[in-house]
């Protein structure tokens, strides 16, 4: 009768809206929702991992087995789920990597919880119990015994491409050898304190790493130095590395190639000047009108000359050049070069240690403005032209990767795996070096002391850390699924390795693993660490403890309270 | 209803319902409030999760948060909500204790009115209650403290914001930075103000990194990539002048006829600024050089900066900030000392302030720039950090309400028992009061009295405890002359004030004169009536 006699919550709220409440109707539809979630990641997950084809609402496709991209394009629209999403995300800022090691986790989590829950825990118990076991498993991981490795000298490209290898691996296994070695070369010139011309080269190692003011220095790395440029056609194999950047567009005059090149940049166009206030031009007669355009070309004639005089043979402008100074430019030799995004135009300051000065002035830009470079000049690959500001010396500030390959998709979701190896690069050089055994062995280890752990802990906690250690477990029966092996037999026989001390061993991904001598009971796994299999600590402990948030969060929230929707919103936020 | 009520011919589509009806929608509506907010209560209350119109998210425990986003409709159910936020506006806490006591008095209520008490009689009764609680019940149980003592004021801060955040360490955390920050704005005869709190947040890293700035953090950067980013003991220059190229306000307009005229007109344009600049930089070479050392310069202006004026301080090893809020200039004065500028005319010395540090900090586009300010510095800023944006919105609200705390806890100087003690030590007062009370008002006294009982039992209820066991517990052990309230994690019985468990004193007065005021008013609505418009004709 009267819509407010009506009893109850549902009276008191606008209609249209849906609200849930309590175990039933809001923890476990939203631990569903999750499941769900990371069931599809799942498959991705690992060097077998599948791909996704995905085509987001802009009908853009992409092709890739790298989880943050695929919830990104996915524009999931469950609270619960998107709460997952962005803890995926604050990982990619954070560290780049293991974005699909949180969803997975933090769905395997919510599994658990949900046996927990039917079998009647409050879910602060069961946050409590995770929370307990998670701690216990980062202190775990700050043991030595699970660090196999530290890369101390970041200079040793080799020890660092083996680093890199395993995050490369599980995007794009079978080239992460290559790529590992072009990503390691590409950060290790850019390093800011090796290679600027300081003695800091001939430093021995130890005292290197102790030095406070270089470890400073390290952690200005700056990843927007290692820069991937896309050139479609050709093969993976034939991509390579510049010092320097690169720009891929043509030279705006005929000049296409110098040697020892004197930089000048400016950030407004190369052109007679321009004014904030709008002026009006009078003119008495047609001779004045004559005279005005010559004196203007004159003025601009004279400045390029003072250019050319103090030596500049490169002029590179953020906005756009005119006619006239294009045909002055040219006829001083002079190349001349747009560069309308700003970005790229940093990028060519910090190449060349130019500096970039406002407009073309009365003055020409000083010494110290002028910034220079080996050689500059214009290449084709494929049919694509490019600029390449290219240092001979080991000292550039900046360097680039041109990445060839076939298919647009495939140039994009590589470009996303180097991303995610010099995330890991800036790990390894600022925050910390050491790496713990891949593989799946760091999980299944962690499982096996947790369960230890839980059986030694009093009260009703002593549940959910058992389940704790149990989603654990998730990461390397995921890995074997995807490898198509014997799940169940694998898993038995990994558990039973670290139970028996094999600390490193590992899922061994490869599908005819015959490699293995040590007999039939160790088939399917691996010593990840004598195969080189390493992931960065810094990286798995910062996935672990989002993960575990996350899940506790969804699982303390016992109300879901939704407003209608507005019409039109939904493309806005998914 | 046989015969239509008189309404009908005013408005044909309004809604009305009345006497009896009227009263139960009201108290329907009160109770389903209350069960909403119910499990929020405490601090192991659980979490809701809002889903707004455009799908954003928003994660809480606090019920202001709640009643906000919630969109409510049912008539009595908004006023309820107005009032609790009021009490959030007022005191930053408490909001859900007012919404639940309202819904428990009108239950408690329900009784006597079902027995054919009049709803005035009730009334007289629980104004009396509560005049007798603000009167002779709260100046007897409060308990005065010292204001400089920072572990009490750490300790009330704490139990305000383990309400609203779930995590304990998290809690410790962020309640040390929000007493330490009121200190620092706290001065002693002067009335607090938490505007010169800056809440800075900043989407990095997790909560627990959250720190305080004594100084400010401003979440822009200088917008020149040679600038220095990084400054040791810098002179601060606050001003609110334009350095760009301002159009004349007059509509005069600039005639020439060759094109070296036109050049020179330009470069009079930018010599306008460069002037200007000029200014600056004498200033920066007087007080830089006579210190001798690496003494820093940052500039932060309100107005904009045009690029060559960024260029020219750049060279000369300035940083500058242009287009800063009006909020931040006050308070970039308090922190750093000396004065805002309107004018670059006569620039002295005295103008500047200090910073002890001045650096930038990036997170992907964003830039922020920390200003760390002397000790003497009157301003801070809380930087608040999280993995997202959710977390980052809780932390906001309660680091919101935790500052009101600490104002309450600076500016009133009392604090009561918490964990329900305070309830149940009133319903004792109370009953031994309504033995006085003559008439039937007593019976308004009473449902006051039982109906405080509500907060000590959604304590237990949320710990995971019997609740009335847990309440019959406490009430026994207040008989006995004892005050225990409920320690929500051990689930014991404890002394409040022994183990830091304090409320401050003046959210408490102000929720119980709230909702006794709100339930009063709704109890006296005999006609609850819904104007309604002729839709279906058109």
């Amino acid at each position: 009768m009267l819509g407010f006699a009506r009893p109850g919550a549902s009276g008191l709220l606008k209609e249209g809206g849906q609200h849930f409440y309590g175990i039933q109707e809001a923890v476990l539809k939203n631990i569903e929702a999750c499941k769900v979630l990371a069931s599809i990641v799942r498959t991705s997950y690992g060097p077998n991992g599948r791909n996704k084809l995905i085509s987001n609402r802009l009908n853009k496709i992409f092709i890739t087995s790298d989880a943050a991209t695929i919830v990104r394009e996915l524009e999931v629209v469950h609270p619960a789920a998107k709460m997952v999403v962005a803890a995926s995300q604050a990982q990619e800022r954070d560290v780049g990597d293991g974005t699909g090691l949180v969803l997975v986790l933090a769905g395997e989590l919510l599994n658990q919880a949900a046996d927990l829950l039917h079998q009647g825990l409050h879910p602060s118990e069961i946050v409590k119990g995770y929370k307990r076991s998670c701690e216990e498993a980062l202190k775990i991981m700050e043991e030595g015994t699970l660090q196999v490795r530290r890369v101390d000298d970041l200079r040793d490209a080799a020890a660092v491409a083996e680093a890199l290898e395993a995050c490369l691996a599980s995007k794009h296994w079978g080239a992460e050898a290559f790529l590992a070695r072009l990503v390691a070369e590409a950060c290790i010139q850019v390093l800011p304190g090796y290679f600027d011309g300081s003695a800091v080269n001939d430093v021995p190692l130890a005292e290197f790493a102790d030095d406070e003011e270089t470890r400073e220095r390290l952690r200005r790395f700056n990843i927007d130095n290692v820069r991937v440029v896309k050139v479609l056609g050709g093969s993976l194999s034939e991509s390579s590395l510049v010092r320097g950047t690169v720009l891929v567009r043509d030279t705006e005059g005929t000049v296409k190639h110098i040697k020892d090149a004197k930089v000048a940049l400016f950030t407004n166009d190369v052109d007679t000047l321009q004014m904030e206030t709008k002026g009006t031009v009078v003119l008495h007669s047609g001779k004045e009108l004559e005279s005005y355009t010559k004196t203007e070309e004159q003025i601009l004639g004279e400045r390029i000359r003072k250019l050319s005089e103090a030596g500049v043979n490169v002029v590179v402008t953020g906005g756009k050049f005119g006619e006239i100074a294009l045909h002055y430019l040219e006829m001083h030799g002079i190349m001349a070069i747009r560069c309308p995004s700003k970005y790229d135009l940093r990028r060519v300051v910090r190449a060349t240690n130019a500096v970039a000065v406002l407009s073309l002035g009365d003055t020409p830009p000083s010494l110290e403005e002028i910034g220079s470079c080996d050689e500059v000049s214009v290449e084709e690959r494929g049919s694509t032209k490019m600029i390449v500001f290219g240092q001979r010396s080991d000292a550039t500030r900046i360097s680039t990767i041109v990445l060839r390959g076939a298919t647009q998709n495939l140039l994009d979701d590589v470009e996303r795996a180097i991303d995610d190896a010099v995330h890991m690069f800036k790990v390894l050089a600022c925050r910390d070096p050491r790496l713990v055994a891949g593989a799946g062995a760091l999980e299944m280890e962690l499982a096996s002391r947790l369960h230890d752990f839980a059986d030694r802990a009093k009260g009703l906690d002593q549940l959910p850390m058992q389940h704790f250690a149990e989603a654990l477990k998730i990461i390397p029966r995921t890995l074997a699924e995807n490898a198509g092996q014997n799940t169940t037999e694998v898993m038995t026989r990994l558990y039973a390795a670290h139970r028996q001390g094999h600390s490193h061993a590992g899922v061994d991904i490869r599908l005819e693993s015959g490699t293995m001598s040590t007999g039939s009971e160790a088939r399917g796994i691996i010593n990840a660490n004598e195969y080189k299999i390493w992931d960065s600590l810094a990286v798995k402990n910062a996935a672990i403890r989002k993960a575990v948030d996350v899940a506790c969060t969804i699982l303390m929230v016992d109300a879901l309270i939704m407003a209608k929707q507005v019409s039109g919103a939904g493309s806005g936020h998914g | 209803m046989s015969a239509a009520p008189a309404v009908k011919f005013l408005n044909p589509h309004a809604e009305v319902s009345r006497r009896g009806l009227a009263l139960h929608a009201s108290i329907n509506a009160a109770g389903g409030l209350e069960d909403i907010l119910r499990s929020n209560l405490g601090p192991r209350g659980t979490l809701k999760l809002l889903v707004s119109g455009s799908g954003e998210l928003k994660l809480t425990k606090d019920g202001a948060v709640l009643l906000h986003n919630m969109e409510i409709i049912h008539p009595t159910a908004k006023i309820i909500a107005r009032a609790a936020t009021a009490q959030d506006d007022e005191c930053g806490d408490g909001t859900t204790s007012v919404v639940l006591l309202v819904g428990e008095i009108l239950r408690q209520a329900e009784r006597p009115l079902v027995d054919g008490i009049h709803p005035r009689h009730l009334v007289d009764g629980i104004e009396l209650a509560r005049t007798e609680l603000l009167r002779s019940f709260i100046p007897r149980v409060q308990i005065a403290v010292d204001r400089n003592d920072r572990e009490q004021l750490g300790r009330a801060v704490r139990c305000a914001l383990a309400t609203k955040l779930s995590d304990d360490a998290l809690v410790a955390h962020i309640s040390d930075l929000v007493a330490d920050a009121a200190l620092i704005v706290h001065h002693d005869n002067e009335p607090i103000d938490l505007f010169m709190v800056e809440i800075m947040t900043i989407e990095s890293r997790t909560a627990m990194h959250s720190s305080l700035v004594r100084g400010l953090v401003l979440d822009h950067g200088t917008r020149h990539p040679d600038m220095p980013k990084d400054l040791e003991n810098a002179y601060v220059l606050t001003c609110n002048v334009s350095l760009e190229y301002e159009k004349p306000e007059l509509g005069g307009g600039f005639f020439y006829s060759s094109a070296g005229q036109r050049e020179r007109l330009a470069q009079a344009e930018r010599e306008a600024v460069a002037h200007q600049v000029e200014k600056i930089l004498r200033l920066k070479r007087q007080v830089c050089d006579e210190v001798g050392t690496k003494a820093g310069f940052l500039i932060v202006n309100q107005k904009g900066i045009s690029p060559d004026a960024l260029e020219m301080l750049a060279r000369e090893g300035i940083m500058a900030l242009r287009r800063a809020k009006r909020r931040n200039m006050e308070r970039l004065v308090l922190a750093c000392g000396g004065t805002a500028v309107n004018s670059l005319d006569d620039l002295n010395p005295s103008v500047l302030g200090k910073a002890v540090r001045v650096f930038e900090e990036t997170h992907g586009e964003d830039k922020y720039t920390f200003v760390e300010a002397p000790p003497t510095a009157r301003s801070c800023t809380l930087v608040l950090r999280g993995s997202d944006k959710q977390t980052l919105q809780q932390l906001k609200d309660a680091v919101r309400d935790g500052l009101h705390t600490a104002r309450h806890f600076l500016d009133d100087a009392y604090v009561v028992p918490g964990g329900g003690a305070f309830e149940c030590a009133a319903y004792q007062h109370l009953q031994a009061y309504s033995k006085t009370v003559q008439g039937r008002a007593r019976l308004g006294v009473q449902t006051f009295a039982d109906a405080l009982l509500v907060i000590p039992k959604t304590l237990a209820e949320n710990s995971g405890l019997d609740a009335q066991e847990t309440v019959l517990q406490m009430i026994e052990a207040h008989e006995a002359g004892r005050t225990v309230g409920l320690d929500a994690h051990s689930g014991e019985l404890v002394e409040p004030l022994g183990r830091g468990i304090v409320d401050c004193c003046r959210p408490k007065r102000h929720a119980l004169s709230l909702a006794s005021t709100i339930t009063t008013q709704l109890l006296l609505v005999d006609e609850l009536l819904k104007a309604g418009r002729d839709t279906r004709s058109k």
